[in-house]
């Protein structure tokens, strides 16, 4: 009696239900259509906006959006004499590789982005790239350090900074050398991920190389307590210590090494330092602290986009509230290098497969200039698609800010060590 | 030696430190029975608020204690008869409804975090920040000390409480069986509010001395959920009591086979210890859970 007395009876459910999947099935050409007649470039972005790594994947967020939204700002990427605006997708791939795939695959088959921005961490990038070559979709990533993302020679995947095994290594190197009085032990410490642990096998290997004896080498839960392992380190009395790890994990271990009273001579992490919250969050506990970096606002370069380094920085200052470090930076490079080789591909959105193979073969052959640096992608051996170009620097937190402190060419201050005691 | 002395302190401390959160869920799974998968977020949102207080109104985080107290007492006594009415309703399984419920709450606060706070790792300033205490050759950090006697303080005025008064008869008369206490004139439904606004406010406390002693951030509170389960699946769930003792053979495991074995390995020894355990005292290791 329902369909009588005003509801819907079956008789009309099933005709409304018809009519609605016939207007579907009509209609589906159509909207295709619409896409194939679009004029923005669709651009896919996985990251982690939630987890553990919600931090960085945040930073990189910032980084694309700022591209994004400048080149828009512009008028668009450039082809052909003609410019289309850039629309931005995001997958969230909750700091897991597993969703992080699952992310792509949708961006890839229902959002159908032209072009792919990659995750902050190493893993999801690790496992995102079959994704990216199954559907040959090619990927950007902004921020992924981790020497195994390019070891495997992933044919559509492509990352801004150097791995970590070439800035970690080199990095401890100099804070070695530039010693007074020369140091002779150091003792290593990485969180137990993919990433962290690499860096921290890098800190390892360029301490050896540069003939410091490593007396602990150490791999943390990323949920572990700190107390146990510094104590432990603390008795065998290092004069560095080397942490690879995030910014929550270089946050506990200051703290905890503050709580048990024991400072190293130095002490270098890798990544987190260099970003504003580290020195803000710990205060003056951080000063002395140091780090890594392969770009700073003070490089020498420009591009037609950001202009210079500063200027880079300033804006993204202004749009976030916060000084970008290297990896938001990265970030926006990779933006940049995506409209160059969309330019120089010359084809209008939205890309067909076709189009899609040529523009990873036109971003292979990307040979530019930007505010980040000079962006080139390796072709073969270890570090294939990677752009090893940028030349890390050793930088050292002074009174809340990062300062480049090594080598000696690219220094702005003097190194500060041995590091005074706790006060 | 001097390594011994000070691994085992570690250990104890760490325990201090975990028991502080987990002694309230315990309390709360006593006499709500309900497995408050939300009690990371409480941690995480003590922690912001003294990080607010820190920031905003420039006092330490010691300050924010009582604060929390008052603030997460209240919070809790608004929630708990919400809970009280999951648990103890008339459809299917009440017991994973009221675990759904926990656990959406969970996921509803650490979303109201991420919106409030955004998603840096935040620090909270006390007054002993970093300060530590040499005896002999052992360095004992003052915070960490504060976090195990504000645990050993919670534990002994809920003995206090549940063994000296006639509330806690009630209580303990409701955790027992909540249809007899309610026909003996207990209100169970006020007393569960009661209680479980006693957990959120002791949990919020607890989140306070976190963030000073570590940091914050949204995504930490299931970690803190993580190991107050651990630690109640250890104890036996429902035992006050055992949740001290497992939370301090916790700290001291990690802190021994951190330190002796390798870092590495210290949550694969916890875990095989609380697989162990299980097979061998289902009821925890004082054999007194539920």
């Amino acid at each position: 009696m329902v369909g009588r007395s005003g509801g819907v009876s079956r008789r009309n459910l099933i005709q409304y239900g018809a009519l609605t999947i016939g207007a579907v099935a009509v209609g589906a050409p159509f909207m295709r259509t619409a896409r194939a007649q679009a004029s923005t470039f669709k651009v896919g972005v996985i990251t982690s906006l939630s987890g553990e790594n919600i931090f960085g994947g945040n930073l990189t967020r910032q980084g694309y959006d700022l591209w994004a939204e400048v080149m828009n700002e512009k008028g668009g990427v450039e082809v052909g004499g003609e410019r289309f605006q850039i629309e931005m997708f995001y997958g969230d791939d909750q700091s897991n590789p597993a969703t992080g795939a699952d992310a792509a695959e949708r961006l890839i088959v229902q959002e159908e982005v032209d072009v792919l921005f990659g995750p902050y961490t190493s893993g999801v990038t690790l496992a995102v790239q079959p994704i990216c070559h199954k559907y040959g979709v090619p990927m950007i990533s902004g921020s992924a350090e981790s020497p195994n993302v390019w070891k495997a020679k992933p044919e559509f995947n492509f990352g801004m900074i150097p791995a970590v095994d070439t800035s970690s290594g080199k990095s401890v190197g100099v804070l070695a050398d530039m010693s007074d009085p020369k140091a002779r032990s150091i003792a290593v410490i990485g969180v137990n991920e993919p990433f962290s642990k690499e860096t921290a096998e890098g800190f390892r290997a360029g301490a050896e190389d540069a003939g410091l004896e490593v007396l602990a080498y150490e791999l943390v839960p990323s949920t572990a307590d700190m107390t146990p392992t510094i104590s432990k380190i603390a008795a065998l009395n290092p004069d560095l210590v080397a942490v690879g790890g995030h910014e929550e994990a270089l946050i506990n271990v200051v703290k905890a090494s503050k709580s048990l009273n024991f400072r190293p001579k130095g002490l270098i992490m890798h990544y987190g330092v260099t970003n504003p919250a580290f020195a803000r969050e710990l205060g003056a506990d951080a000063d002395g602290t140091s780090g890594i970096a392969v770009w700073l606002p003070s490089v020498p370069y420009e591009d037609e986009v950001f202009g210079t380094a500063k200027e880079y920085d300033e804006r993204a200052h202004n749009r976030w509230g916060s000084h970008p470090d290297y990896t938001e930076a990265a970030c926006s490079a990779s933006g940049l290098v995506f409209a160059d080789a969309a330019k120089r591909l010359g084809k209008k959105p939205p890309f067909s497969a076709e189009d899609k193979v040529a523009l990873k073969d036109a971003i292979a052959e990307t040979d530019i200039t930007t505010f980040y640096g000079p962006v080139k992608f390796e072709k073969e051996g270890n570090h294939y698609h990677d752009n090893i170009q940028p030349v890390p620097v050793l930088i050292q937190i002074k009174d809340g800010v990062s300062v480049p402190v090594g080598p000696k060419d690219a220094a702005e201050a003097e190194l500060t060590y041995p590091l005074p005691a706790w006060k | 030696m001097d390594l011994l002395l000070q691994t085992l302190l570690n250990g104890i401390l760490i325990g201090g430190i975990i028991a502080s959160f987990s002694i309230g869920f315990q309390l709360t799974f006593g006499v709500l029975h309900v497995i408050d998968f939300a009690v990371g977020a409480w941690v995480v949102l003590g922690g912001y608020l003294a990080y607010w207080m820190s920031t905003l109104l420039g006092v330490g985080g010691f300050v924010s204690l009582p604060v929390a107290f008052v603030v997460f007492g209240a919070i809790g006594y608004l929630i708990g008869p919400v809970i009280y009415r999951v648990r103890n309703s008339r459809y299917a399984r009440p017991e994973l409804m009221a675990l759904a419920l926990t656990f959406g709450l969970f996921t509803l606060l650490r979303g109201g975090a991420l919106t409030l706070w955004g998603f840096n790792t935040r620090s909270v300033p006390t007054a002993l920040s970093g300060e530590s205490l040499m005896i002999g050759s052992v360095t004992v950090p003052l915070l960490r000390v504060v976090a195990f006697a504000f645990a050993c303080a919670v534990a002994a005025a809920l003995f206090l409480i549940l063994y000296r008064t006639r509330y806690g008869l009630a209580i303990r008369a409701t955790a027992e069986n909540r249809h007899n206490a309610g026909l003996m004139g207990v209100d169970v439904q006020r007393l569960s509010a009661n209680v479980y606004g006693l957990y959120a406010a002791v949990t919020g406390m607890a989140g306070v001395l976190m963030a000073a002693i570590y940091s914050v951030n949204p995504e930490i509170g299931l970690r803190y959920t993580l190991f107050a389960f651990f630690v109640a699946v250890l104890a036996g769930l429902g035992s006050v009591g055992g949740a001290i003792l497992a939370a301090l053979l916790f700290g001291i495991m990690e802190s021994v086979v951190a330190t002796y074995v390798g870092s590495s390995y210290s949550h694969l020894a916890i875990f095989a210890t609380l697989y162990l355990v299980l097979l061998v005292s289902p009821r925890g290791i004082l054999q007194r859970g539920l």
